[in-house]
Order: C-alpha cells, then sequence, then structure tokens
C-alpha cells in the first residue's frame, strides 16, 4: 500500500499539477454551463419566460422594494379575486430570497443591475454551481475523473437546460443544484463520518425545501438508502451520523418554511424518514449490545431486543395507519399519490393531468432530454456494483428511483438528468481509463521492439509487474481509498487491526480478486492496442454527438420564452409580441382595480405585467374558482356574463391562435376548461361541445359550441380577416361566421389577433345601446375593415 | 350480399314484430299480463344470475319491450355484446362488460328491497343468438349500450350511451343513468377487493411465522438480498422499464402494436409522433439504450480480465459494432418520430 519513498517527489509535483488542471477544467465546466443558456439573451432579448417565472418575478420585486418582513407577510390581493392570497405562506421562498440578495449584494457593492436582469440571470449561474455539485458528489462516488465528466455532462445536459436558461426563473434552477449538493453531503458524512459535514447536511436540507416542492424526493431517498444498507448489512456508525442529524436538524429547520410548516412531521410523505429514524436506532442498538456482550450473551439479548423491536415497531405502524387511514386522501398529496399509482390522476384530477408537462414520456422524451447518456447509463450501473460500496448504492437507488419517477411524469425527467449524468460520468470516465491504459502500457513496446503476433506482447507485459501494481488504478486500490479515510476517523485502533477489517470487509466481494492477486498482478488489465484506440474514437464521436445535440436544444428547442414568439417563413423572420401588447394595453387604458377575468395560463403575467387584478392564476389551489371561470367560458353569452359580473370583472382576455396558427391558444385548450367547469357545476356536460366524440369548431360543431362564450370571443369578426374564416390551427373553416355580441364589447385586438380583450357592457348600456348605435366606434371600425386596408381595427 | 342478408333480417324482423302483434291479438295474454307479472318475472330472472344481469334472447326482448304497452314499468338499461368480437383487443368487450355487471351488482347492493329496484334493469343482449334484437334497435356496431326509458314505444327512439359515456368504466355508466333515468345509484360502485379477507388474513399469518426466521438470516447476512448480482440485474431492469416508456403504455392503455389501416395483413410497430408509442416499439428501444451500455461495461470490466488477446480483439470488435449500429438506429429512429433534424452551429466560411 506504501508509496515507494523515490517517486513521493515526482507524486505530490503530479498531484498539485493535477490540482490545478482540475480548478482550471470546472472554471471551463462552469463557463460552459452558463454560456450554454445565453441563447435565448442572444436570439430574443434579457426577458422572463413563460408563465411561472413571471409570478416568482413580482414576488422578487416586492421583495427588493419592500424588504424581507412585508413579503413574509404579503397578502396579495390582486390575485383569485376576491379570495386572494397570502404569498408569504404559500410560496417556496428559497429562488426569490437566492436572487435578492444576489441583487442586494450587487447593490451593495455598486454594481446597479436591475432587479429582472439579476432574476434573468439566477438559473444560468446555479446551474454552474449545480455543475460543480455534481463532481463533487461523483468524486466521493468513483474518483476524480468521472467527477469532471459528470460535471461537464451535467453542464449541457438538455432536461436541465429546458427549466435554467437565461429567462427561466423557476425554482427548479435553484432546486437542482440543492438536491446535488445535498446529495453530495449526504455522500460525504457517510464516506467521512464527520458531524460537521452532518450539520452542514441539515442545512443544505433546509435550502432545499426553501426551493422546492420536490424536497420531498430526498426526504425519502435518504431513508431508502439506509434502510438499503441496514438491511444488506452495511450499517456504520458513519451511517448513523449521516442520517439522525439529518432527519432531526432537517425536520425542525423544514417546518420553519411556512408552506411546509406542520406538513414536515404531519404528512405521509415524511413518515417514511421517521420509520427509518426509529429502525436506525433499534440496529444501533443490537450492533452496541453486540459489541459489549459475548456471543452467547448476545444471542439471548438478541431475542429480547428483536422481540422488543418488533413490538415498538408494529405499534408505531399501526397508528401511522391509523392515521393516514383518517385522513381521505390516505395522507398524500394529489401530485405524489399520482406518482405511486400512476393512474390516479388520470382518474380523478383532471387539473393535474391537464398540465401536459404531468403526462408519462414516451422514448424520444428519453432522447430528447438525456440524449446519450441513456446509453451510457447501464455501463455506469454496473461499475457501481464493482465494488459496491455505501456512496456507490446510494446513486444506484437515486438513479433508479428517478428513472421510475420520470416514467411517471414528463416533468421528474429533470430529477433524472443529474442521476444520469453521474452515472454516465462514472461509465464514461471507467471506459477511458480501461481504454488509455491499454494504450499507455502497450505503445512504448511498438516503438521499442517491433511485436508482431499477440504471445509477443504478452510476454512484454509480464515483464513489468511491479510498474503495473503500484500505477494502474484497478478497482482494488481504489475500493481502499475510498474505504481508508472512514476508518481513520472512527477510532484509533491498532493498525493491524484495521488492516485485517478492512480484508474482511471487503472480503465477500473481491475475495476472487485479493486470492487471485499474485496471478492478476502479473497479467495487466489491457485490452488490444488498435482496438482501444477505436473504441477511443467512437467513445470521442458520442460525446461529440452529445454536445452537438445540446447545442442544437439549447438553440432551438428550449430557448424561445413563449411570451414573444418568432417563426421563419419564405420572407424572412416573423415576431409576434401580441402578449405584451395585450398586457401594456391593459396597464395603461384599464383602472387599476379593475378585474381581468382569463384561463388560469395567463394570470401570472396579467398580474406581473399587466399590475391588474386576476380571477385565477397559475397557483391552481382553488379548484371551484377554476371551475367557475371554466364555466363562465362554456355558458353561452348571458349566463357567462353573470358569472363575470357576479365576480367584478371587469375585461375578459382571450388568446387566439387561429389567425396566425398558434397552436397552444384558448380554444385547443377548451375542452379542459369543460371538464374542470364540469367536475363541479354538473350542468355542463363534455359531450355537449363533441360532435360523435370529436372536438370540432366547423359547420359540423354543436350548438352549445358554437354558441359558448369562448367560441364567441375567440371568432368574433374573424371572418373580416379573410372572408372565409379560415382556423389555421384547425385547419378547417369555422362553423359560425357572422354573429353579433349581445353581453360583452371587443375593445382591444393584437396585431397578430393572438390576444383579444373584451368589455362586459354593463347592463344599462345594453338598452340604450340599441337608439346609440350610430355613435358606437364598432361602426368605423367596420367602414374600415371593409375597405380592406387592414384587417386590424386599432392599427 | 351484405345488404341481401341485411334485407332478409329486416324482413324477417318485421315478420316477427307481426306475429308478435298476431300473438298479441289472438292470445291477449301478453297484455294481460299485468305489470306485476312481468316485474316479479325479471326479478326471478335478475336473482338467476350472480351480478344481477339479465341475460336477453329474441323471445325475452319482445315479451318484455315490444309486446308491453307503454308505458312500461321498468326502464331497461342494455348492454350489447358480441361473442365472436370478445377476442379484439380495441373492441374492450369483456372489460366494458364486467363493468357493466359491477354496475349492476351494486345497483343490487345499494337498493336492496326498496322500490327503485323493480325500476330499473340490467340486461345484456348476444349478437348471434339476438340478431333481430340487434336490428329492432338499430344497433349496427358494438360496444353499444342502450336505455331504455319506461315511455319509449319504438326500441330504435331508445337512448343510446356515448362512446365517451362508457368508455371510463362503471362510475361514467352510473352518471349516464342517474341523467337519464333519475335513479339514483345510491352510492359508490362497489369494486370487489384485490385480495379477499381471507388471502389477507393468510398473509399476514404467513409474515408472522416467517418474520423471526428472516431476521436470523438477514442478521447473518446470507440471504438473497445480500446478492449483489440480483440488485444489478433489479437497478438494469428498472432502468429498462423506465426507458423504454412502460408507464406511458400502461397509464394509456397503449397496445403492443395496431393494425396497418392500408393492409390489413401488416401489423405497425412504429408509430411516427412523438406524443404516443407503442408498446413493442418501446421495448425495442429500451433495448436498444441497454446494450450499448452492457457492451461498455462488458468491455471495461470483463474483457479486460481475459486471457487470450484475439478473443479479446473479437469481442470488441463485435461489440463496436454492435453499439455502433444500436446508437445510430435510435438516432435514425428519433429524428423520423419527432421529425427534429439536430445540426450543429459552425461558421458559415467552413463550408
Amino acid at each position: 500500500m506504501a508509496d515507494p519513498s523515490e517517486a513521493k517527489g515526482e507524486g505530490s509535483l503530479r498531484k498539485a499539477f493535477g490540482g490545478v488542471l482540475g480548478v482550471f477544467i470546472l472554471l471551463l465546466i462552469g463557463t460552459l454551463a452558463f454560456s450554454i443558456r445565453l441563447f435565448s439573451v442572444i436570439k430574443y432579448e434579457s426577458v422572463i419566460h413563460e408563465f411561472d417565472p413571471y409570478f416568482n418575478y413580482r414576488v422578487t420585486q416586492f421583495l427588493t422594494k419592500n424588504g424581507i418582513y412585508d413579503f413574509w407577510n404579503w397578502f396579495d390581493d390582486r390575485t383569485w379575486y376576491p379570495l386572494g392570497r397570502v404569498i408569504g405562506g404559500t410560496v417556496y421562498p428559497g429562488l426569490t430570497l437566492t436572487a435578492g440578495s444576489i441583487w442586494w449584494l450587487l447593490n451593495n457593492l455598486n454594481i446597479p443591475l436591475s432587479v429582472e436582469t439579476v432574476c434573468v440571470f439566477t438559473a444560468p449561474i446555479f446551474s454552474a454551481n449545480a455543475a460543480w455539485a455534481t463532481y463533487l458528489l461523483t468524486k466521493e462516488v468513483k474518483g476524480t475523473g468521472a467527477g469532471l465528466t459528470a460535471a461537464a455532462l451535467l453542464a449541457m445536459v438538455p432536461s436541465y437546460i429546458s427549466r435554467s436558461v437565461a429567462g427561466s426563473y423557476d425554482n427548479e434552477a435553484v432546486a437542482i443544484f440543492a438536491l446535488i449538493f445535498t446529495f453530495y453531503l449526504y455522500i460525504k458524512t457517510l464516506n467521512t463520518g464527520s458531524l460537521f459535514y452532518a450539520t452542514l447536511n441539515a442545512l443544505s436540507y433546509f435550502y432545499m425545501v426553501c426551493s422546492w416542492g420536490g424536497y420531498t424526493f430526498i426526504i425519502n431517498l435518504i431513508p431508502m438508502h439506509v434502510l438499503l444498507c441496514i438491511v444488506t448489512g452495511r450499517y456504520s456508525s458513519r451511517l448513523y451520523i449521516a442520517y439522525a442529524p439529518l432527519v432531526v436538524l432537517g425536520t425542525l429547520l423544514a417546518s420553519l418554511v411556512p408552506v411546509v410548516g406542520f406538513n414536515a412531521v404531519m404528512t405521509s410523505e415524511h413518515f417514511a424518514s421517521f420509520l427509518v429514524f426509529i429502525i436506525l436506532h433499534v440496529v444501533a442498538f443490537v450492533y452496541y449490545i453486540k459489541g459489549i456482550l459475548s456471543p452467547k450473551m448476545f444471542k439471548v439479548a438478541m431475542t429480547l431486543v428483536v422481540t422488543i423491536g418488533i413490538a415498538v415497531c408494529s405499534a408505531v405502524l399501526a397508528i401511522l395507519i391509523a392515521l393516514v387511514a383518517s385522513s381521505p386522501t390516505k395522507g398524500w398529496s394529489g401530485r405524489s399519490l399520482s406518482l405511486l399509482d400512476p393512474t390516479y390522476a388520470s382518474k380523478y384530477i383532471p387539473i393535474i393531468a391537464s398540465v401536459s408537462e404531468h403526462q408519462p414520456p414516451t422514448w424520444p422524451s428519453y432522447f430528447m432530454d438525456i440524449n446519450v447518456l441513456a446509453f451510457l447509463v447501464p455501463a455506469g450501473i454496473v461499475a457501481c456494483f464493482l465494488p459496491l460500496s455505501d456512496a456507490s448504492s446510494f446513486v444506484i437507488l437515486y438513479i433508479a428511483t428517478s428513472v421510475y419517477f420520470s416514467g411517471v411524469m414528463v416533468r421528474l425527467m429533470l430529477v433524472l438528468a443529474p442521476a444520469a449524468c453521474i452515472m454516465s460520468g462514472i461509465a464514461l470516465s471507467e471506459a477511458f481509463d480501461a481504454f488509455t491504459r491499454s494504450i499507455k502500457f502497450q505503445l512504448p513496446k511498438l516503438f521499442e521492439a517491433s511485436p508482431s503476433d499477440a504471445g509477443d506482447t504478452n510476454r512484454g507485459t509480464q515483464d513489468e509487474p511491479t510498474k503495473v501494481d503500484n500505477n494502474t488504478p484497478t478497482e482494488k486500490t481504489e475500493a481502499t481509498v475510498k474505504e481508508r479515510p472512514s476508518e481513520k476517523h472512527r477510532k484509533k485502533e491498532k493498525k493491524k487491526l484495521e488492516k485485517g477489517k478492512e480484508i474482511k470487509e471487503k472480503g465477500k466481494e473481491n475475495a476472487d480478486k485479493v486470492s487471485n492477486k499474485p496471478l492478476n498482478a502479473k497479467k495487466l488489465l489491457v485490452l488490444p492496442l488498435e482496438a482501444s484506440a477505436v473504441a477511443i474514437l467512437l467513445l470521442i464521436i458520442l460525446g461529440a454527438f452529445y454536445v452537438v445535440h445540446c447545442v442544437w436544444a439549447a438553440a432551438e428547442a428550449y430557448s424561445a420564452p413563449s411570451i414573444v414568439l418568432t417563426s421563419h417563413s419564405h420572407d424572412g423572420l416573423h415576431v409576434f409580441d401580441d402578449f405584451r401588447e395585450a398586457y401594456a394595453w391593459l396597464k395603461h387604458n384599464t383602472d387599476v382595480d379593475d378585474k381581468v377575468a382569463s384561463w388560469w395560463d395567463y394570470g401570472y403575467q396579467t398580474t406581473a405585467m399587466a399590475n391588474r387584478t386576476v380571477i385565477v392564476d397559475n397557483n391552481t389551489w382553488n379548484n371551484t374558482h377554476i371551475a367557475t371561470v371554466g364555466t363562465a367560458m362554456s355558458s353561452p353569452e348571458k349566463p357567462a356574463w353573470d358569472i363575470f359580473n357576479s365576480l367584478d370583472v371587469k375585461y375578459v382576455l382571450v388568446v387566439f391562435g387561429g389567425l396566425v396558427g398558434y397552436s397552444s391558444d384558448d380554444i385547443n385548450k377548451f375542452l379542459w376548461m369543460v371538464r374542470i367547469g364540469g367536475g363541479v357545476f354538473p350542468h355542463i356536460r363534455e359531450p355537449d361541445y363533441l360532435r360523435d366524440g370529436q372536438y370540432r369548431i366547423d359547420a359540423h360543431a354543436t350548438p352549445t359550441m358554437l354558441n359558448c362564450l369562448m367560441y364567441k370571443l375567440s371568432y368574433y369578426r374573424f371572418v373580416e380577416t379573410d372572408g372565409k374564416g379560415f382556423d389555421r390551427v384547425r385547419g378547417t373553416e369555422i362553423g359560425k361566421k357572422h354573429f353579433r355580441l349581445t353581453h360583452f364589447e371587443e375593445v382591444f385586438t393584437t396585431h397578430h389577433w393572438m390576444v383579444r380583450i373584451y368589455k362586459l357592457k354593463s347592463p344599462k348600456n345594453r338598452i340604450r345601446g340599441k337608439s346609440k348605435k350610430k355613435t358606437n366606434p364598432k361602426t368605423t371600425s367596420k367602414i374600415n375593415s371593409n375597405k380592406n386596408v387592414k384587417k386590424n381595427p386599432w392599427q | 350480399m351484405e345488404t341481401q342478408r341485411r334485407r332478409v333480417a329486416e324482413e324477417m324482423a318485421i315478420s316477427i314484430q307481426i306475429t308478435a302483434v298476431l300473438l298479441l291479438l289472438i292470445t291477449g295474454g301478453a297484455a294481460g299480463r299485468s305489470a306485476d307479472d312481468l316485474v316479479a318475472e325479471l326479478k326471478s330472472l335478475r336473482s338467476q344470475s350472480p351480478s344481477g344481469v339479465i341475460h336477453l334472447d329474441d323471445r325475452l326482448v319482445s315479451s318484455f319491450l315490444t309486446s308491453v304497452g307503454t308505458p312500461r314499468p321498468y326502464s331497461l338499461l342494455i348492454f350489447f355484446d358480441a361473442n365472436q368480437l370478445r377476442s379484439k383487443a380495441e373492441l374492450r368487450l369483456p372489460h366494458l362488460h364486467s363493468e357493466f355487471s359491477l354496475l349492476s351488482a351494486s345497483f343490487a347492493a345499494h337498493h336492496k328491497d326498496d322500490a327503485s329496484s323493480s325500476r330499473i334493469f340490467f340486461c345484456d343482449v348476444e349478437f348471434e343468438e339476438s340478431q333481430q334484437s340487434f336490428d329492432l334497435f338499430g344497433v349496427s356496431s358494438v360496444p353499444h349500450v342502450r336505455l331504455v326509458p319506461a315511455s319509449t314505444r319504438s326500441l330504435r327512439d331508445s337512448i343510446p350511451m356515448d362512446q365517451s359515456e362508457f368508455s371510463r368504466g362503471a362510475e361514467s355508466m352510473a352518471e349516464f343513468l342517474e341523467s337519464k333515468t333519475k335513479i339514483s345509484l345510491g352510492g359508490a360502485i362497489l369494486r370487489p377487493p384485490r385480495v379477499s379477507l381471507r388471502q389477507v388474513l393468510f398473509l399476514l399469518a404467513a409474515i408472522l411465522i416467517s418474520a423471526p426466521f428472516l431476521i436470523r438470516r438477514i442478521l447473518d447476512g446470507d440471504t438473497l438480498i445480500h446478492d449483489q448480482r440480483l440488485w444489478m440485474s433489479l437497478a438494469l431492469f428498472v432502468y429498462f422499464f423506465g426507458v423504454s416508456g412502460t408507464m406511458h403504455n400502461i397509464i394509456h392503455n397503449m397496445p403492443m402494436v395496431l393494425p396497418d389501416r392500408n393492409n390489413p395483413d401488416r401489423l405497425i410497430f412504429f408509430y411516427q409522433g412523438s406524443g404516443m408509442q407503442l408498446g413493442a416499439e418501446g421495448f425495442a428501444i429500451g433495448f436498444l439504450y441497454m446494450v450499448v451500455g452492457l457492451v461498455l461495461a462488458f468491455v471495461t470490466h470483463l474483457l479486460v480480465r481475459f486471457r487470450s488477446i484475439s478473443a479479446q480483439r473479437g469481442f470488441m470488435l463485435v461489440g463496436m459494432l454492435l453499439a455502433y449500429w444500436a446508437v445510430s438506429k435510435v438516432i435514425y429512429l428519433d429524428n423520423w418520430k419527432t421529425g427534429y433534424s439536430i445540426h450543429s452551429f459552425r461558421p458559415k466560411s467552413w463550408w
């Protein structure tokens, strides 16, 4: 085991050089992770993306303006009118606080960045952090080489890019970093048995709880691993130190987050950790007794302890089951239930099933999101079993659970991505190790002598067995490196004992290796030279394909902010900036207290960009409220007007893509409005909107469909655009072309007709309206359109 | 040919109707049978079947529906079944029929002895033995469920249940029933538990008895769970299960293969379009995903220990060819399925 003393100087120099190189590579990886996410800024502009980020942005603005205490107590009356929403208590504050502190720090350093800029670039910064955390985690499992490879892979894995491009200011951006870092600290504690890292681990877990609801993954995965270790006979005091403080401190800290609160001890998601906590103590007690008793006495005591342990466990279990069974959803939240029973959501919760990212993925999604990593992971899994350590068993468990969960919901691909990167990093690193080793030890001999046949090479390898033993990192030596620090920290035992124990611990798995050692030492673990060279070339091509794919995905697939749309056609680039046009119109032309109704997708954007009160938004906490809006949209004009009027709504906003072919518009989402509305108000029935089970808006559509508010608001005056009313999304002419609105009036339609805003007519005006028709601005617009100068009256 | 048969069938139906009318006129018995008799007869028929679904044939259809003057004292919910089509998986006839039976059994359980139990009866009709009844109702395709309300005179006017209404199982059939007949089911659908009470008790006893032995073996450290190969194959299997999109197939009930519409002899294994996949397709790609990784693992961990250099060379050649083929196949299929064309970004001056 001891290094030869003469090689020590050279070794330390090499080590220092390796360290510097490693840091340099890590810096480059960080730069790569940051810069690959800037496509959205380069191609579009520095703007917040999509829906949820707008809410986070608004909260951050509030935080920076009013301070932390006001933020904590913030009751938002701009949303969910008339209910409002307690923001401080219902939001995961991690992201907001992170971006807020970055902004505060920069401002105190006299770097005056706007809040928006900080928010836009938070996600890329944290992906660099995540890459570094991946390095640390993988290094703990399989050494530096694997760590660097995994970090490089994670820096550009498409699945993570999709959630962390510049402008995608969402919880996942910081949460993935927190997730990997928590796992790293857990493994670090497990390898060292240090309480310092255990405390850090609890703090990191706290940050994760602050950031994302996905923290339940951690608090279930780590207990599972602990249980696995116990069951497979891998219990050690390090395991105890790694787990017990995490549960105690972690749970206490988690309950400090308002949105979690007592859920940290009351819901079933957390029960597994407590159960394992108890089991761990029982097992620790058994090991303790075993240490102080003679084997015979121990056998007697064992029976006693096992009986008591089982009794206590079953009692606790019974209490838990009774508690859980008394709640209607058995204590599990809908989203977690749909993970365990995948068919649950599609059966019972349309609002979860309606979100496209909650659908189960097909195989192309895997290829799109983790690309060639999908090929490499099996090799990584196998590598982790040779030999199996505490750390490698954890990553195996991580990949197995995350791949199952990602199979249920495409959204959880995000959790799979780091695991896939770690596994592929290990696989690639081991493969490169084997191939480069083969070249390194056989290439010199190619020049020395001219070995023509196989036998010659074989003899050549047998010439220098000592060199082999020192330099080739076979699995055995690596395993020793892994086990040693932990042993050191435990107790000061005599060296002899330690060595004996070491062999005993590894004995089972490498029994053949140890016994074959003299034989193995003679045989260098190499492959044929030319085959290794070709294999390296193939691996490099595979890696190059991965890079090309990731850059393409970052540039083409995941960079669209979805608030500004572009399309390429033969006559150049078209930019559709209708959403911001509409929100700006609302902001400048309506009263500050006016209420705007729209489908919930546009709630966050309306409050953030137009600063107007909305009825429902993307935080879908109140199903009834959403169903009310859905019902209004599915009803004829008069009942819809009644519903909206009862909610004090003044403006109704619909998104319509029929003119430009924007497919995720309200007409395409309409069936979900019907379903969700019908879930609460039974007079809305889905079959009424379907002709023979088919959803259509052409001449064969049902009368209910043609008379509902959504149809009317979307297609009002649509026929004036081309004379036929051809819907480019549905690819058909609309069924009812000429109609008037009785209870609503059009007040604004954007450039490409993508957003249309209507005002509720007040009942008095409706009566007088008939006589005053001449002065109605609508007539002038009609003249305009007749002239056919421009179809849109608002230009 | 088909039309001819149909016409014949129609004529037969008419003649049967005529004979029914004649019978009615001649005997007067059918008309004379009181409503109570009919209900009692239906009830006795119902009690003969365990789920409470009455099996109707042409004779019973005429005696309970066509030959009874309206309003009848009962409504019938009829499931149209066809034995010859039961093997067709996409029609899901056996499944729907069992759902229908569940509905019937639940209804019977909730209305043991009250009045509404005699207001609605659940029946099924089989195509081969009662083709005339199918014609009477104008049913030309299965699966089909029809409600014959008490006041309906012509059977063709009875209310068909929409595809969407019965495809979601017994619950949606119950909704349909409640909305059309105003007879409430009176509770939830009573599904039989997956494991019966006796099985639960047996399992519990087995666990209790085996627990001491298991614990002892776990403490000794020699069980199946200490075998690493088991864990490895389990982990690899879970990975395979995930990446092949099996969850998608389970949740969406995807079939393994689809018959080709243009050419009935051929089967479609791969579905174009990224939102959906077929079962066999997923497994094939999952296999390709796995094979590359396993080859790599084999080469880096096992092959290096081989003594014979020529064997190493041979295995590596085969392995590399296999891996290359698998990767290129997946890339090709992915481009074909999703329609994406992945390209690199390079300076224009390069070429």
